[in-house]
């Protein structure tokens, strides 16, 4: 087992030095970048970049300090915001962006998977349409329109939850973020549950614990769900990504202080250093999340090789 | 009906079957692949069912033990211990099912459950119909791997169905039918995915069965030797029609149908004899 | 070469390519949710590209006498106006012109790399294969919206800049589906009958090859469409798309959502047109799915 997590870690390592190089040079490319001349920024932040990335060393060495920093955890100063570094502006978002992610990741998980077997159990029956039709309106129903529409809905027409804020993460606050960032993820993990579980159903192994003579429920307990769940695994990754870009707007549609928000204004104020931090991060945890899912998949399926 | 009377009386027979139909709805309509077929097994024998591909032979023995297609359904009678495996209702055919009844299928391959171990794949019949605990249905399961002539170790009860040949396969499929010492072991070309000499363990293995255990067998084979060396009786199926139906020696010596013959003289002449 | 010998080897690759294509269209035109999202698409785009000419109101002109009129028949707004007195059905259609160019032509963006890619992987197969896959494999892991705003804050925020973008992480599911079809139609008898006739590999890979993968290629262009749709909105309602007066379905929802406790419809409005829009191209790539490649169930 530490074998085979050490090997995925070392396949993992190069691909996240593929994307701190593309954070870098496209720093260095970028019109008006930090490290370029032609900046006008004001002085603190210009002594700031300065001291941080020795701009008079060569390229090489800058990335190589840029490497060595990032290894520590210091993703640079803003470039933006005169008082902070990247890392406390990420800090100060990860409480509520690991909160909405997190419980976002479990509910879909839990309801998509769930829904999708009962709809594949009980197939072309009116659950399963009904299934498949709301799933069908999730797919096609964008968060940005479906957020909006909820808070229409829950906060301005039957004002029973609030519209916006983090309020120190109250769960009236919670519930309607993380419904809309959820929606779309159980609709397609509901999807691939019902496909991958019918397919299961109509295998041969199927058949034979059927011939066995056990009854349905059972069968779904040990002989289906294990090998039906396996593609939903490999979505896990996925989804997390789905997740974080999702929250993105859902944070601000929410006026919800996350990483997501600080990425937006960062975006749009062209604060590189603070953009090219979240990417890291971001890819660190999908790389990570990859890692887990390559673990859990060699637990529930004896044919994978660790 | 009088002919199912006499046959309740003739305790012999095991199964007993009578115009027996099989459909399935498709895009194109309702297709009939097994027509009104009419055929028995005697305890302790062994009935062969040879016929080209698609002519219905899987299709005849799924519709008795409750494993068509979700577009597929029966009519007829299927009598077994009194009760008609065709019209009774599922909780009753699942009774028979793994208990008095086994199948092997065609695709040892696949017809094993990937994440579970051998083990458990064995003992859950047991456990289940016998409402033994665990450690007693693994007992059994050795017991059973030693009849399929598998080394019974504990190496195999813990592995996992990928790390096992072809034909190893096989007689755990087998050994899964023997769990609960079954009256009637229906098997779908067993031998069909496998080499020449595992395939002549394999029928081995069936003989035993047949002989020492007085258990009924269904052979269904695409194999015209695999039939004269093992069965009693044959069947001859083409498009769902059984076209001849009797002792094997009579048939495959003296057929009496175009078509039979037309299959005896595609055999190449080292296997008869 | 024999050129008579390679004509009777496409012929035949030709007929059997036609009549797949008449039995697909017959299914298709079977499946009745494919053909109203077929009717409905049709509608949709035809209204974008040319309702605006028929419409008395320009899509840019403020005008302060009608701010936030709700939807009226009677007065010509149908679906109201806007903050600025701007109509909405024009904005709408306005914004589905560029909604829907940018979905369609950042797919072929994707396309165009994805099956170049694709089948030379394929094709080749080898080392070259495992190496291209790798990449493939590698981008597949990265955030790529994320990729998308960092190129657009780099590059600023151009129209044009913003479909090439799109295009250029869209195309990895292209490859792969392009590669296994590459692989598995290179074994078939017409190909190899065309290699021993000594035809260039890429003439092979021109006249057999592509061709053959019309049918996945159709079936992906349908899902990517609306996915590409989604990212552009998804953009433009940050601020990081469409600029201002440009406008687009994403720019309006944005702009709705903004608004929607005065004025619902700004909200509801784009909302409909797009999530229509989205559901048709959806029942249509899956009724051509099932059209080109008829599974059991
Ligand atoms: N689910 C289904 N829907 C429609 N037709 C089916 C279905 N399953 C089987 N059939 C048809 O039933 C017929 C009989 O099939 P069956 O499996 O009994 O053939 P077989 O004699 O066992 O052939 P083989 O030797 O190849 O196993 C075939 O023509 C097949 O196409
Ligand atoms: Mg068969």
């Amino acid at each position: 087992m530490i074998k085979f997590i050490t090997k995925r870690i070392l396949i993992a390592i190069p691909t996240l030095l593929i994307i701190v190089a593309f954070s870098f040079f496209m720093m260095r490319i970028a019109p008006g970048g930090p490290f370029t001349n032609e900046r006008a920024l004001p002085p603190e932040i210009e002594n700031n970049i300065k001291a941080a990335y020795n701009l008079d060393k060569p390229v090489y060495e800058q990335f190589y300090i840029y490497i060595k920093n990032l290894t520590k955890g210091d993703f640079g100063p803003s470039f933006k915001y005169k008082d902070f570094s990247v890392k406390e502006l990420i800090l100060n978002g990860l409480p509520v962006s690991v909160t909405l992610g997190l419980s976002s990741i479990i509910i879909s998980l839990f309801i998509g998977s769930l829904l999708g077997i009962i709809a594949a159990i009980n197939r072309n029956t009116i659950f399963d349409y009904s299934v498949m039709g709301v799933s069908l309106l999730g797919i096609c129903v964008p968060s940005f329109v479906m957020a909006p529409l909820l808070s229409l809905f829950f906060s301005l027409y039957l004002g029973i939850l609030p519209t916006s804020g983090w309020n120190n993460g109250n769960i009236m606050n919670l519930i309607l973020p993380i419904t809309a960032l959820s929606l779309p993820q159980i609709a397609v993990i509901s999807r691939m549950m019902r496909a991958s579980t019918i397919e299961i159903l109509n295998s041969n192994f199927i058949r034979t614990a059927k011939s066995k003579g056990l009854n349905s429920s059972y069968i779904i307990r040990k002989h289906v769900i294990r090998a039906s769940i396996l593609p939903i695994i490999e979505y896990l990754a996925p989804a997390s990504a789905g997740l974080m870009t999702g929250s993105i707007i859902i944070e601000q549609i929410f006026g919800l202080p996350g990483i997501g928000r600080y990425f937006v204004v960062g975006a749009l104020q062209r604060d590189y250093t603070l953009v090219s931090g979240v990417l890291i991060l971001y890819a660190s945890l999908l790389i990570f999340l990859i890692l887990i899912t390559d673990i859990i998949r060699a637990i529930l399926d004896p044919r994978v090789k660790i | 009906m009088p002919l199912t009377q006499k046959n309740i009386k003739n305790n012999n027979l095991l199964l007993d079957i009578h115009d027996l139909n099989v459909f399935f709805n498709t895009p194109e309509g309702i297709s009939h692949v097994v027509k009104d077929v009419n055929f028995n097994i005697k305890k302790g024998t062994c009935l062969g069912v040879v016929g080209e591909s698609g002519s219905g032979k899987t299709q005849t023995f799924f519709s008795i033990t409750g494993l068509l297609a979700n577009n597929g359904y029966a009519e007829g009678e299927a009598f077994f211990k009194n009760t008609n495996l065709i019209t009774c209702s599922n909780e009753e055919r699942r009774g028979f099912l793994g208990k008095s009844i086994g199948f092997i299928f065609q695709d040892p391959m696949t017809s094993l459950t990937p994440h579970l171990k051998i083990g458990d794949q064995l003992a859950e019949i047991a456990i289940y119909h016998k409402k033994i605990n665990k450690k007693k249905a693994l007992e059994r399961a050795i017991e059973v791997m030693d009849i399929v002539k598998l080394p019974s170790n504990r190496d195999i009860i813990n592995s996992y169905p990928h790390e096992l040949s072809g034909g190893m396969k096989q007689r755990i499929m087998i050994a899964i039918s023997l769990m609960c010492e079954p009256d009637l072991i229906i098997a779908d070309e067993p031998t069909t995915a496998l080499d020449v000499t595992t395939q002549a363990e394999i029928l081995n293995i069936f003989n035993d069965l047949k002989n020492n255990l007085n258990i009924g067998l269904v052979l269904i084979s695409h194999n015209i030797g695999v039939i004269a060396e093992t069965s009693n009786e044959v069947l001859v199926m083409k498009d769902g029609e059984i076209l001849e139906n009797g002792e094997t020696s009579k048939v495959l010596t003296k057929p009496e149908n175009k078509y039979t013959q037309h299959l005896l003289s595609c055999i190449p002449p080292w296997i008869g004899n | 070469m024999n050129k008579n010998n390679v004509k009777i080897v496409e012929d035949y690759a030709n007929i059997k390519g036609r009549s797949l294509w008449v039995d697909a269209r017959r299914r298709l035109f079977k499946n009745k949710a494919a053909v109203v999202s077929l009717i409905l698409l049709f509608f949709i785009a035809f209204l974008s590209f040319f309702g605006p000419f028929f419409l008395k109101f320009s899509f840019s002109d403020t005008d302060w006498n009608s701010i936030y009129y709700p939807p009226n028949l009677n007065n010509g707004h149908f679906l109201g106006t806007d903050g600025n007195g701007r109509d909405l059905l024009v904005r709408i259609l306005y914004g589905g012109r560029l909604s829907l160019s940018i979905g369609v032509l950042a797919t072929l963006v994707s396309v165009f790399i994805g099956v170049i890619y694709g089948t030379i992987a394929g094709f080749f197969g080898g080392k070259l294969d495992v190496f291209m896959m790798r990449v493939v494999e590698i981008l597949y892991a990265m955030p790529y919206l994320i990729f998308v705003i960092i190129l657009m804050v780099v590059f600023g925020r151009n129209i044009y800049f913003l479909f090439i973008a799109i295009g250029a992480v869209e195309w990895l599911t292209m490859a792969r589906i392009v590669r296994g079809q590459t692989i598995s139609l290179k074994e078939k008898e017409f190909i190899e009958t065309s290699k021993a006739l000594g035809q260039s590999n890429f003439m092979i890979i021109w006249k057999h090859i592509i061709p053959n993968l019309a049918g996945p290629i159709i079936v992906y262009i349908t899902l990517m469409v609306p996915s590409v749709i989604i990212l552009e909105s998804f953009l433009s309602f940050l601020g990081l798309g469409v600029q201002e007066p440009l406008t687009s379905w994403g720019v309006l929802i944005s702009e709705g959502s903004r608004e929607m406790e005065t004025a619902w419809w700004l909200l509801i409005f784009p909302g409909l047109f797009m999530t229509i829009t989205l559901a048709s191209l959806n029942f249509i790539g899956d009724g051509l799915r099932d059209a080109i490649d008829p599974k059991e169930y």
